[in-house]
């Protein structure tokens, strides 16, 4: 299991926060830790999300980017490193 | 003008002139506008026939399927069909109505947060405040719908919003202005890079056997006359999976069938001894995998799809190229006809041929009982080419899939992803009023049709001239048939014996029906099925104890398949 951050900018639209928790379960990432605050720019949100899988998080935010609200995501850990992208999850 | 009536002329501006339903409390106010709308109304007689109609109606046309309920156990409903469309990749739009903002919150009767429930199964939902917000609203989520992967979106309606008031010249501001919103227009898709052209090249070349491995999203990006163009320059082998059937002609050289679980003998193998698998809108689902460790083992793989999410998630790939197929197409044309003169695939092609020689289906069944797969190929064999196809889930599925032969993949709906049973019957109405010049068959199981049975009474009030064609064996018979295999033959639950006549019972619904036993009487009756002007359904009645063949075990590789020869 591998902690990941990740820093998400998304639109301050209802139900994106939602969007965004039920995504990271399903993909199969447990939640460790999670903040939300209103950005500098009117309207968007600066999400810090903690979260802890076996499975690839480069998996996990290429999900989380089609959540129609999220603008951008950055992985700030060095999880991205420890998993090959052609690794087969199941 | 109304919140409601607001609705109706957004959807109208949208094209959208058929809608699937079933009216409700919380959605009275906008049934009230319908009374007047040149919208036609369709009433299904439960909100998952209206969802699944919606379905057919989309992936039969390239029209938006739209769907509508009240709240609570009508928003929940429609929660299958949302399922399958999202599963399958299907635009559609489904509409629900709310209890009053006021009440949201309080448990109040009805009330349920279907956009909590739909979460998972929408790329996009969203609740409306207030009236004016509707145009924008709806116009936003119809080009999220067809934005990149398809997929199907909700906007819920609060019945206090349904009745706002807006003036005349408001509310048609409020519409010029949603289709000129820039946020609401879709952005154009990517197309293959200039890196990705070479390395495609490269990877080309330097493989002795290729194969296209054709996906649904063939289809859905309506990408079908730009893969025929390009499969038409070098005769690359093919197969296409269950979604992306139709998108191949079947009389292509070398074109193999459909691979997977219950794939041809000859897809199967060539997909294994494949060096250079070139998926296209293929996602490498468990059912057409097998053994994902010994898929394909010896194979590169190039992958080319929209959705990025696809690419490397079960099986890693050596190009992966995220962009629209439509206008990717004609730049891997161009770039196999710069090949065609270096590439070295003909002892590829025979070795394919030889496989189609040596393997092909067989109709010589043994006993005086009827043999479905034959059935439908003989059906398929009397139907012109743009004839719709729909199936339920379960045996007769898959010798649909196996048997008979599709020209485009909007004639051939089935539920692939979800899977779900009951789709064939509500999905073939929604295919026919999207296509009411074409014929519309639905392959139903009898297991699959008792879950939908209540729209035969769709059929006929609106006298929609769908065929069905109900294979019988009295049995839930993929499960059935995986009890016998797999669990020591236990046969839980899955004997339906005790079926209604289904003769009587379409004929309580005035709809003409007939049974046959024998392999005497199929031709004839398919025959009468077809010179008939209205609804029909044909009961087939076949042998309970038949199985679906090929089948690969589960945790076994594609090229270990069970044949009827070797299953025991």
């Amino acid at each position: 299991m591998t902690l990941h951050h990740l820093k998400i900018t998304a639109f301050d639209h209802v139900m994106v926060v939602e969007r965004l928790l039920q995504v990271t379960r399903y993909r199969g990432f447990r939640l460790c830790g999670l903040s939300m605050l209103p950005a500098q720019q009117d309207n968007l949100l600066d999400i810090q999300l903690s979260v802890e899988s076996d499975r690839s998080v480069e998996n996990l935010t290429k999900q989380l980017l089609k959540i129609i609200d999220i603008e951008q995501i950055k992985v700030e850990d060095q999880g991205l490193q420890t998993y090959p992208v052609s690794e087969v999850l199941n | 003008m109304t919140g409601a009536e607001l609705l109706l002329k957004t959807l109208q501006q949208h094209g959208v002139d058929s809608l699937f339903g079933y009216p409700g409390g919380a959605i009275m106010p906008v049934y009230d506008a319908l009374y007047d709308s040149p919208i036609k109304h369709f009433l299904c007689r439960h909100e998952q026939g209206a969802g699944f109609a919606a379905v057919g109606y989309s992936r039969a046309s390239n029209k938006l399927g739209v769907c509508l309920a009240t709240s609570g156990p009508g928003a929940t409903n429609l929660i299958t069909a949302i399922a399958d469309a999202f599963s399958d990749s299907v635009p559609m739009l489904a509409i629900t109505g709310q209890v009053a903002k006021k009440a949201m919150g309080s448990d109040a009767f009805q009330e349920v947060d279907i956009l909590g429930l739909s979460l998972a199964c929408t790329k996009y939902c969203h609740q409306v405040q207030c009236a004016r917000e509707i145009p924008e609203a709806v116009t936003r989520a119809i080009s999220i719908a067809y934005q990149g992967r398809h997929g199907p979106v909700l906007i819920d309606i609060p019945k206090d919003v349904q009745v706002q008031q807006l003036d005349c010249e408001q509310a048609e501001q409020l519409l010029s202005d949603s289709t000129l919103n820039p946020q609401t227009v879709a952005p154009s898709n990517p197309v293959i890079s200039l890196p990705d052209q070479q390395k495609l090249q490269t990877l080309l070349e330097e493989s002795r056997a290729p194969i296209f491995y054709v996906g649904g999203g063939v289809g859905m990006a309506d990408a079908v006359a730009q893969l025929r163009e390009l499969m038409a320059v070098v005769k690359i082998p093919s197969v296409t999976t269950l979604k992306g059937i139709g998108a191949i002609d079947p009389d292509t050289d070398y074109f193999l069938g459909m691979l997977g679980m219950h794939g041809s003998k000859p897809a199967n193998l060539a997909v294994q001894e494949s060096d250079l698998l070139i998926a296209l809108g293929a996602r490498f689902d468990d059912r057409v995998t097998g053994k994902l460790a010994e898929f394909a083992p010896n194979a590169k793989v190039i992958q080319l799809d929209i959705d990025n999410c696809e690419i490397n998630k079960r099986r890693g790939v050596d190009l992966a190229i995220v962009a629209d197929l439509k206008d990717s197409m004609p730049i891997f044309k161009q770039l196999l006809i710069g090949l065609r003169p270096r590439l070295q695939i003909e002892s590829w092609q025979q070795r394919c041929q030889q496989w189609l020689s040596k393997f092909p289906w067989r109709y010589d069944h043994q006993g005086q009982g009827i043999y479905a797969p034959w059935v439908l190929s003989e059906l398929s064999n009397m139907l012109s080419a743009n004839a719709v196809t729909t199936t339920d889930v379960g045996q007769h599925q898959m010798w649909a899939a196996q048997h008979m032969r599709m020209h485009d993949p909007k004639n051939f709906l089935s539920s692939g992803g979800l899977g779900t049973m009951g789709f064939g019957l509500p999905a073939a109405i929604g295919a026919q009023v999207s296509r009411p010049e074409d014929l519309v068959i639905a392959v139903c199981g009898d297991g699959s049709l008792m879950m939908n049975i209540q729209e035969l009474s769709t059929l006929k009030r609106y006298q929609i001239p769908v065929k069905i064609v109900l294979i019988d064996n009295a049995r839930l018979g993929m499960v059935r048939q995986w009890q016998e295999l797999f669990f020591q033959e236990r046969y839980s639950e899955t004997d339906l014996s005790d079926n209604p006549d289904f003769v009587a019972l379409a004929m309580a619904f005035d709809i003409k029906a007939k049974r046959i036993n024998t392999r005497q009487q199929v031709n004839a009756a398919l025959t009468e099925m077809l010179a008939h002007q209205g609804p029909y359904l044909l009961q087939v009645h076949i042998d309970e104890m038949e199985n679906v063949w090929p089948l690969v075990p589960p945790e076994t590789a594609n090229h270990g398949m069970l044949e009827a020869g070797n299953a025991k």
